[in-house]
């Protein structure tokens, strides 16, 4: 059962070598073995939590509402899966990609010395921090691998030490250092009211309390932090102009993955914790409607690649949150499958971007790329299509069931979220052939073919690949999400799961 | 002491939020830290209602603390401690490369074009030889 420590214990241990190792090219690899062998047992795990199964382990056996617990249900397993599979993929990218700069002189020596001052081993500690937030049990230890997670990320995004990386670095630490101030605070409010950390314990205990006014402005704290970090309409200002400045990979993996660390902690606060709050959720879920058309929005203004990728991502999320809030099983199912289509099309997205822009700049504008690259302009119409959500990717599925189970629930505000989510797809579809009429379009005038590393290329084809397998496979997998969906209304098991029958009863309780 | 460390907590809080929305990237750092410590006086609050009758292990009487929150306050110490030193790095690097540490103006700097720019293509070789190629880079990468 201690195969639930080895997702966070690996990535920590082999980032912790990768700091001593000197070579490069060892660096590499030894970076690639460990996110292999984390997703190995990612894989074991995701398997057993598929089945029905809760996976939990009590650290060092002191029983659930004392000790820390890890644990794993359907939900958990379905983001490790997908999270420690980007994480490979995004060791490999990272490696080819600061190894091979795009523009020669001060950049190519900025990659490289990303790379000496141990990017790899950021991204380890990064992958550490990512794993243990979706394992953990306890609500105070969720806010430290936040911060494990967090640490990691601004010595990423900060590595380099450019000036957009000086001034976007600023403010993605300072707003991330109030929203911690308020998780941390929240945490210790809650164990104060409630008297206990452990989520299951927390679920019990707050039933038990009844309507307390005191309990709503707990989940309205907790939802106000993991809002901010998921980039909720009105916290996630944030998002677009410090998502980009990192280099190509990292920024893949900020965009697919850690937004969607602050929806799983959000579905966790309002499934598991607090599933009779009302009147947050629905404040969410109309919240996500005005997000859906921000980041469309969004993504037609902005001029630059990876800018307008980031705006997509918001109005990705945007469809997350309001399938998350729907509150029906046809919603959760549907919030679950797009989960996994969101974080493969971002992905891929972000890794076209950074072979773009590596043969043209930062920029969409030349013409005519499509005759030298029709492969990358394969994947780009892919992806696109996946992210507009029309037939025959994974996107329309996910965003037809999306919509078709809030046009099911029938009161005003779904069928508005519901016209908002339609009118943003449109909105998406005109940003995305935009870029593809400005970009691969075309006469090709002066535009010369630029070599890409095949790492860079194989890598992106592996995620496009996976991004079609969602398609392929929707059947089997829209029946796994239904399940997990299933598991989540209640989280009988995990309660169950976690809180051992024979525990000895907690002293004081009140 | 019931009214005092409420009113303590709630003055940190105030006084940093005051000096994060000011615009001296250093007042902003000093402000997170008054936060991070009136955090830590509102989770050893917290932690003041429920007083037990036994440590767990030991066979002690008499009411004691609850040592939770306290183990709560020395993580996040800890964690608040990293992430002002970090700041204080950047704030000093930001000074650096800019020569400024007001907000205002580090938002208004253009970023820097980076010249020239040259494709990394076989066909056409590097026009600036001050800078070198991709060639002089040696294989370990520090500088």
């Amino acid at each position: 059962m201690n195969v639930l420590a080895w997702p966070v214990l690996l990535p920590l241990f082999g980032g912790s070598v990768l700091l001593l190792v000197r070579r490069s090219l060892v660096r590499r690899w030894v970076s690639t073995a460990v996110s292999a062998a984390t997703l190995a047992v990612s894989i074991a795990i995701a398997v057993s939590t598929f089945h029905g199964e809760v996976l939990v382990v009590q650290m060092a056996a002191w029983a659930a509402p004392f000790g820390i617990t890890l644990a794993a249900d359907g939900l958990a397993g379905l983001l490790l899966l997908a999270s420690n599979v980007l994480g490979l993929l995004t060791v490999v990218f990272a490696g080819s990609s600061l190894q091979h700069a795009p523009v020669r002189g001060d950049s190519a020596l900025l990659n490289r010395a990303r790379d000496a001052f141990g990017a790899q081993a950021l991204l380890q500690f990064l992958f550490m921090g990512v794993n243990m937030c979706f394992l953990t049990g306890d609500l105070f230890n969720l806010f430290v691998a936040f911060e494990v997670m967090l640490l990691a990320s601004y010595g990423l995004l900060l590595l380099g030490g450019e000036l957009p990386q000086l001034r976007e670095g600023f403010k993605y630490v300072v707003i991330n250092l109030m929203a911690s101030s308020v998780f941390v605070v929240t945490a210790g409010l809650v164990y104060g009211l409630v008297g206990s950390l452990n989520m299951a314990d927390i679920a019990q205990r707050v039933s038990a309390h009844g309507g307390d006014p005191r309990i709503t402005l707990l989940a309205a704290l907790l939802a106000l932090v993991f809002a901010t970090k998921a980039a909720v309409f009105p916290l996630g200002f944030w998002l677009p102009d410090s998502y980009p400045v990192p280099p190509a990979a990292v920024s893949a993996y900020f965009a697919a993955v850690l937004t969607k660390v602050g929806v799983y902690a959000l579905l966790r606060t309002f499934t598991l914790m607090f599933p009779s709050e009302h009147g947050v959720p629905t404040l969410l879920f109309a919240l996500a409607g005005v997000t859906m058309l921000v980041g469309a929005l969004g993504a037609v203004a902005r001029r630059r690649w990876r800018h307008a990728m980031a705006f997509a991502n918001v109005a990705s999320i945007g469809y997350l949150v309001a399938g998350v809030f729907i509150g029906t099983h046809e919603g959760m199912t549907a919030a679950l499958y797009y989960l996994l289509n969101s974080v493969a099309v971002i992905f891929v997205l972000f890794l076209v971007a950074a072979l773009a822009e590596r043969i043209a700049g930062p920029r969409y504008r030349e013409h005519g790329h499509l005759g030298l690259y029709p492969w990358l302009g394969a994947g780009y119409f892919t992806a696109a299509l996946a992210l507009t959500g029309l037939p025959p990717t994974s996107g329309f599925i996910g965003k037809f069931a999306l919509v078709r189970s809030m046009l099911a629930a029938g009161t005003w505000l779904p069928v508005t979220v519901a016209t908002a989510a339609v009118l943003t797809g449109l909105l998406l579809l005109y940003a995305t052939m935009r870029i593809w009429r400005e970009f691969f379009w075309g006469e090709a005038d002066a535009v010369h073919r630029v070599a890409i590393p095949r790492a860079m290329s194989g890598v992106t084809a592996v995620a496009v690949a996976l991004l079609l397998s969602l398609a392929v496979f929707a059947g089997p997998l829209y029946g796994l999400c239904g399940r997990v969906a299933t598991q989540l209304d209640g989280n009988a098991a995990y309660r169950a799961a976690v809180l051992v029958p024979d525990a000895p009863p907690r002293e004081g309780a009140h | 002491m019931e009214l005092l460390l409420p009113l303590l907590a709630a003055l940190l809080i105030g006084a940093g939020v005051f000096l994060v929305l000011s615009r001296a990237l250093i007042r902003l750092i000093l402000g997170a830290s008054f936060i991070s410590y009136g955090v830590n006086i509102a989770i050893l609050l917290a932690g003041e209602g429920e007083r037990r009758d036994a440590p767990p292990l030991l066979q002690l009487s008499g009411p004691y603390n609850d040592p939770l929150p306290q183990a709560l306050i020395l993580t996040a110490i800890v964690i608040s401690f990293a992430t002002t030193a970090l700041l204080l790095v950047l704030a000093l690097r930001a000074y650096q490369v800019t020569g400024t540490d007001h907000v205002q103006e580090l938002a208004d700097r253009p970023d820097p074009v980076r010249s020239p720019i040259v494709y990394a293509d076989p066909e056409y070789p590097s026009v600036s030889p001050e800078i070198g190629t991709a060639a002089d880079v040696d294989e370990e990468g520090a500088p």
